[in-house]
């Protein structure tokens, strides 16, 4: 069951990339060269769309949050600089 | 009716659009599977299999990231074939050795090139991911979503070094 879900869930994930045009390049890229600003818009539109619908349903009661990526300060800041070269070099 | 299949037939959608879309998935991700939307951990997963045949006592392959068909494993496929049907509902799937026009101005047509830099930049990208605990999916979105600090410190990290290797690979063309 939780194959399926999780099957289900990645094919919209995989659609969503796709169409919002991150699967390209230069979308990618052009984020990073300051021309075209789509992968923060999409990134920014999903967290608060996400947001204003787990923290009502947090609060009634009805959902609990999943274990969230662990904070170890310098860690995610290198992991983070490390992680921007290979993203603007290839545009994945 | 007709205007749904129009939308779903365009090759691009406004990011506004495609995030609410993400987003939703987002809900659901926590609702139903009460889990994390990361794709890196998945490689990971497969990796630890030819990590352990090489190395059986690695620390990280055994406790971190131990093999298996896991959760994130599952989601990958999903997410490849996702990716595959929103192609083939706007007829622009094709099998292309090189992917980027913008590359092929920049960088010159030699598609060893490309794949190279895919190579090299694919595993700086897993190490990178390794390191801070989640990818752009994992730990930005999802961890951004649930408010995780570790998330945002990824985000500024990402940004500020990728800001700065396009400014050093596309120079003056910046």
């Amino acid at each position: 069951m939780t194959y399926i879900i999780a099957l289900i869930l990645g094919v919209a994930f995989g659609f969503s990339l796709n169409k919002a045009g991150l699967t390209k390049y230069h979308k990618v890229v052009n984020q990073f060269r300051l021309t075209d600003m789509a992968v923060l818009k999409f990134m920014m539109t999903a967290l608060v769309v996400t947001m204003l619908g787990v923290y009502p349903l947090r609060a009634l009661g009805i959902i609990t949050f999943p274990t969230v990526p662990a904070t170890y300060i310098v860690g995610n800041l290198a992991g983070g600089l490390l992680f921007g070269v290979g993203m603007a070099l290839t545009g994945t | 009716m007709n205007w749904l299949m129009k939308q779903l037939r365009k090759e691009e959608w406004s990011p506004y659009a495609a995030g609410v879309l993400l987003g939703i998935v987002g809900i659901l991700t926590v609702v139903l599977a009460h889990a994390l939307l990361g794709s890196s951990g998945g490689f990971e997963n497969l990796a630890a299999y030819i990590g352990k045949a090489i190395n059986p006592a690695n620390t990280y392959f055994n406790y971190v990231m131990p093999a298996g068909i896991t959760y994130p494993v599952v989601l990958l496929v999903g997410i490849f074939f996702g990716g595959m049907l929103g192609a083939l509902s706007s007829g622009t799937f094709k099998f292309r050795t090189m992917d980027s026009e913008q590359w092929k101005t920049a960088f010159g047509k030699q598609t060893w090139k490309r794949w190279l830099v895919l190579f090299v930049g694919g595993m700086i990208v897993e190490y990178a991911a390794g390191i801070a605990g989640g990818c752009t999916s994992g730990l930005a979105i999802s961890g951004g979503m649930l408010l995780a600090p570790a998330a945002f410190l990824f985000i500024a990290g990402m940004f500020a070094s990728g800001i700065i290797t396009a400014l050093v690979v596309y120079g003056k063309k910046f």
